[in-house]
């Protein structure tokens, strides 16, 4: 029995069979290099540094898989620090052994893989270490804006970002051309194209929406330009669902898509799903820039018929984009060697060759600039699309993104009654703005409940 | 068997058994203590504190058995289940049982095949059966669409708000029938042979006999097997969830009890409530599965 | 009357070979066997099939090119061969955790069954009790009293729940009161013989259908063990293979892939995989229902 895993919370991306070209091509060379830069380890503290040193063994909860290579990267750098991977369980599954285990006071890792939607859940009942207390703060530029955002939580640092997943259009160019379509660039664009590919086969969609996703919606609202979750302070928090602006964009847009039958509500990564999206009912799909890894292992018979493109706008002239998932690492208070966690963390998901290495062996969408920046990154054709160069789509999709998105304090909780409220619109066609009404009621209770104070319209 | 305790203390033999039916039982217990009842007590003693995000864990009584006992989604998911309770328990039960007296009346064709493929499905781990029956129940590219489209009509949404407690109570059926089975035929190859020769002196038939010799002896095997399915019943959580990933809109989070108290435990880590939920559940299971072994006892009396 | 050693329920049936078979029966139960196979062709057809038919193929029959070998070869390669680990941990859990479970439920039975002992009804009532709260409510409280006696992320904290199998106790109750016959009791106590002696050489054989049985449910329910072992284990060398496969449900799901193999097939390779071993505990344990030792050997 498991809960449904927030899978699309996880991201991973990058398009592995293309990566390893790439890491032969490039990776090679300019990793060498980067290893040689004096600034092995990247923070300003000197225990931090001096953490690297001494002997030490690390314990490391994430469920990337690949990620031992890059492990196997540091473990080769600083051969002092023993570090043990291991897959505890996905998302709430994880986050669940994590709680108990810090309640427990002992038994949790060291290190552990963090969701961004969960972050500020652990951020707030100090579960997580504050790393602006080693200095983790001086790590700002090296990531994008968007990813930063969702680990600067109140002040504080409580996590290294890891990945990303910006929003794309995945679309089906073969359908595409077929019909003389190009892909939309707004969203008026996307209504009118949903309705001629349902006019060429009323059996056919433009997309599907999974009723059961929420972390799809909270990016599709984010997108939108909504903030409809914001925290201040320790316990104040505000939820807009019924009032924000944004939220308003994306319901009225939504609101015609689903009650004139344009998008499929289909609960996504099942057999029926898949298949529509191998057999091309489904003739795009809104997501994260870690969905590559998915088609390529899930479909590999549609090779050459995928493209991507950026998401369509609500105004073309102000493009806004969101992240889907993403997962960032933080250090566990219950640690014996937080120095050490924090610079085997930091150099993770820093140090050139490791993210390099998370790219290209982990099959994660990166979250430092420096590597979304790099020509061999963006510049590589992939094969499995035609030879698009996929990463020049995705890069600037990441660079679109909106920085100060918010994440509640009990995301976790919050998206799992989505499929009780938001979800009954989204697959019975009803309206969506009682829907999240609905939604906003049943997360104010429950964090009036847990000693919150809620404001909101 | 109490016999007056005369100060010399019981005879002999009598305490004998007594100590030898301890000891023989003791084992269980030391185990069931640990397993079951030492997390248990934990859990009921967790339910009388609220552990709040702002402001720690305080003493709160009842609160938490007051608010479950109103709780409209609690309420609405333990409707569910006794419904599917009293329908899919029976149905699968008769069907246990036809199958364990068509497989012991040796008027069968390849018996040993039918015990093994039935029992089967019990073997299936869940994590395949979402895949599975997601292919099953697909009303598009699923096994239901592609008979419908075979036949030329639309196929029904056998995951949708009005058939989805009937595909749950498909899919338990198909996994349990064979394990009843099993539990049923046990009991039938464990029926003393004179009763069969009694019957058969009398001249009874195969039905006869299946009605007033093998029935009657199964009795306790069925009873069993009904208290486990009330239990299970009271319990659904495997099946549910595994459509969870199918059809998020039609089952909640609050579907069954027990998916409910789960989530409350693992999305919304209230696991004060989710304890006190899980209480409550288990104290209408005690009082169903006793009243339905009480009105057993009394029907046998009476017979 | 002295029964014959071979006058088990088997022969008696043989010796009304002269009841005819019955066509509508076996074709009744040819409907069964196709409703309780039909998923199970499913996984057998779809395990057969390369990554690239799985979502390609018509579901219900095998893919273009028979896969089955190589899907079980990459399942027991990949991740450096985590699956032959996770297989190893499940035969653990199960042959110990059901052998203990099943042998103190028939211990436990018996004496519930056949000893009148002050507080019997109670402590069987405390049993039923106990599991009627869901195991879901109890994880949470069991992980942190796992974790104070120091038994969490260790094969112990599968293995000691694994021991209780309350279904099994209540089954041998029910079983040992017919099949141990108060008189054999009585007689084997005038003899002499201790009560542990009178179990061990007298009650144990009547009593091994049913033990059989008890030990077939606990084997398949300790193998498919799903939710305990998830909360308590961290260490993915110690899973067993229901958390392994659903692990790489949850990568499959998530579009995680670093090795860039498509998981969809691994799962369905290894979930048939994992029924063989059961089918075959089922084919080597039925033959105890038919030996009518319960019968055969009661009646003196």
């Amino acid at each position: 029995m498991k809960t449904r895993p927030s899978r699309r919370g996880v991201v991973t991306g990058g398009v592995a069979a293309a990566l390893s070209l790439a890491l032969a091509a490039c990776g090679g060379g300019t990793g060498g290099g980067a290893t040689t830069a004096p600034s092995a380890a990247p923070s300003a503290s000197a225990a931090v540094q001096d953490a690297l040193a001494k002997p030490a063994e690390l314990t490391f909860w994430t469920w990337v898989t690949g990620i031992e290579k890059t492990v196997a990267r540091f473990q080769a750098k600083y051969p002092n620090i023993k570090v043990n991977v291991v897959n505890a369980g996905q998302s709430a599954d994880q986050y669940t052994k994590l709680q108990t285990a810090i309640k427990a006071g002992s038994g949790a890792p060291d290190v552990a893989q963090i969701e961004y939607f969960a972050l500020p859940q652990f951020a707030l009942a100090k579960q997580v270490v504050n790393l602006s207390d080693y200095g983790a703060a001086a790590l700002k530029d090296k990531f994008a804006p968007a990813a930063w955002g969702q680990v600067a939580i109140n002040g504080g640092v409580f996590g290294i970002p890891q990945d990303t997943g910006p929003m794309a259009m995945f679309y089906r160019k073969d359908i595409f051309d077929k019909l003389k379509l190009k892909p939309p660039t707004t969203w008026a664009e996307f209504i009118d194209t949903a309705k001629k590919i349902k006019a060429d086969n009323p059996d056919n969609f433009l997309t599907s929406i999974d009723p059961g996703d929420a972390g799809g919606v909270d990016s599709l609202i984010w997108q939108a330009g909504g903030a409809p979750f914001k925290t201040s302070g320790e316990s104040s928090v505000s939820v807009t669902l019924a009032t924000d602006p944004g939220v308003k964009q994306w319901v009225g847009t939504w609101n015609t898509l689903l009650s004139e039958k344009l998008v499929d509500p289909q609960p996504g990564w099942t057999d029926e799903w898949w298949k529509g999206m191998g057999s091309g009912k489904y003739a795009a799909w809104l997501t994260g820039a870690w969905a590559p890894n998915g088609i390529i292992n899930s479909i590999p018979k549609t090779k050459g018929k995928w493209a991507v493109a950026p998401m369509p706008q609500y105004d073309a002239a102000k493009p806004m984009n969101a992240e889907n998932g993403g997962s960032s690492v933080a250090v566990i208070p219950q640690s014996k060697n937080i120095p050490a966690a924090v610079a085997f963390a930091e150099w993770l998901n820093s140090d050139p060759e490791a993210v390099k290495s998370l790219n290209t062996e982990a099959g994660l969408f990166p979250a430092t600039k420096a590597l979304l920046d790099d020509p061999a990154f963006r510049d590589t054709p992939q094969e499995f699309f035609g030879g698009q160069k996929i990463n020049q789509v995705l890069g600037d999709a990441s660079a679109a993104v909106r920085a100060d998105w918010q994440y509640l304090p009990f995301q976790v909780y919050a998206n799992s009654i989505f499929k009780d409220t938001v979800g009954q619109a989204v697959d019975g066609g009803g309206d969506l703005s009682a829907a999240l009404k609905s939604w906003q009621d049943r997360i104010t209770a429950f964090g009036t409940e847990q000693g919150f104070t809620l404001s909101g319209g | 068997m109490t016999a007056p305790a005369v100060r010399a203390g019981l005879p002999r033999p009598f305490l004998r058994l007594r100590v030898a039916g301890y000891a023989f039982f003791l084992p269980f217990f030391v185990v069931f203590l640990v397993a079951v009842v030492a997390p248990l007590a934990y859990a009921i003693y967790l339910s009388f504190f609220q552990d709040r995000m702002i402001g720690g864990t305080v003493f709160s009584g009842l609160a938490n058995y007051t608010r479950a006992i109103s709780d409209a989604l609690f309420g609405a998911g333990l409707l569910r289940v006794a419904l599917f309770l009293v329908v899919q328990v029976p149905v699968m039960l008769l069907i246990a049982l036809g199958c364990a007296l068509a497989i012991d009346s040796g008027r069968l064709r390849w018996p040993s095949l039918f015990r093994i493929t039935i029992f089967m499905p019990y073997a299936v781990p869940a994590v395949v059966s979402a895949l599975m029956w997601g292919y099953i129940y697909g009303d598009q590219f699923g096994l239901v669409g592609q008979i419908g489209d075979a036949l030329g009509v639309a196929a029904p949404n056998l995951m949708s708000r009005s058939w989805m407690l009937g595909s749950i109570g498909n899919m338990v059926t198909w996994e349990f029938v064979g394990y009843n089975m099993i539990i049923l035929y046990a009991a039938l190859r464990a029926i003393p042979e004179e009763l069969y020769e009694a019957a058969e002196m009398d001249g009874a038939g195969a039905i006869r006999i299946a009605w007033s010799v093998k029935l009657p002896a199964l009795r306790p095997a069925l009873l069993v097997a009904t208290i486990f399915s009330i239990i299970g019943s009271f319990q659904l959580f495997n099946e549910p969830n595994i459509l969870q990933t199918l059809a998020p809109a039609v089952i909640t989070t609050s579907y069954t009890p027990n998916m409910y108290a789960y989530s409350l435990a693992f999305n919304g880590q209230q696991i004060n409530y989710s304890a006190a939920v899980a209480v409550v559940l288990g104290l209408v299971t005690v009082v169903v599965a006793y009243a339905v072994q009480i009105l057993t006892a009394r029907r046998e009396k009476t017979l | 009357m002295t029964a014959v050693a071979g006058a088990s329920p088997a022969a008696h049936r043989s010796s009304k070979a002269k009841r005819r078979r019955s066509p509508t029966l076996t074709v009744i139960m040819l409907v069964m066997f196709g409703y309780a196979v039909l998923p199970l062709f499913w996984l057998l057809a779809n395990a057969s099939k390369s990554g690239g038919d799985l979502f390609s193929t018509f579901g219900l029959w095998f893919g273009g090119d028979f896969h089955l070998f190589a899907n079980i070869g990459e399942t027991l390669r990949y991740n450096d061969g985590i699956f032959v680990r996770w297989f190893g941990n499940t035969v653990l859990y199960s042959v110990v955790g059901a052998g203990g479970a099943a042998l103190l439920a028939t211990i436990g039975g018996y004496a519930l069954a056949k000893y009148d002992f002050p507080g019997r009804k109670l402590l069987f009532a405390v049993v039923l009790g106990g599991i009627s709260i869901p195991g879901t409510a109890l994880a949470v409280p069991t992980y942190l009293l796992f974790s104070r006696i120091g038994i969490v992320d260790t094969p112990w904290a599968v293995l000691i729940p694994s021991l209780c199998s309350p279904f099994g106790l209540y089954l041998m109750r029910v079983y040992a009161a017919d099949a141990v016959p108060d008189s054999i009791l009585e007689s084997a106590r005038i003899d002499g013989a201790s009560e542990f002696r009178i179990f061990r050489t007298i009650a144990l054989r009547l009593l091994a259908p049913g033990f059989v049985t008890v030990l077939l449910f606990a084997l398949v329910a300790t193998w498919n063990n799903y939710f305990l072992p998830l909360i308590v284990l961290n260490t993915p060398t110690w899973f067993p293979l229901t958390v392994g496969l659903n692990q790489w449900n949850a990568q499959a799901n998530s579009g995680t892939s670093g090795a860039g193999d498509a998981t969809y097939s691994l799962i369905l390779t290894g979930s048939l995989l994992s029924i063989v071993p059961l089918i075959i505990a089922f084919l080597a344990l039925q033959r105890f229902w038919q030996s009518g030792l319960a019968t055969g050997s009661v009646k003196q």
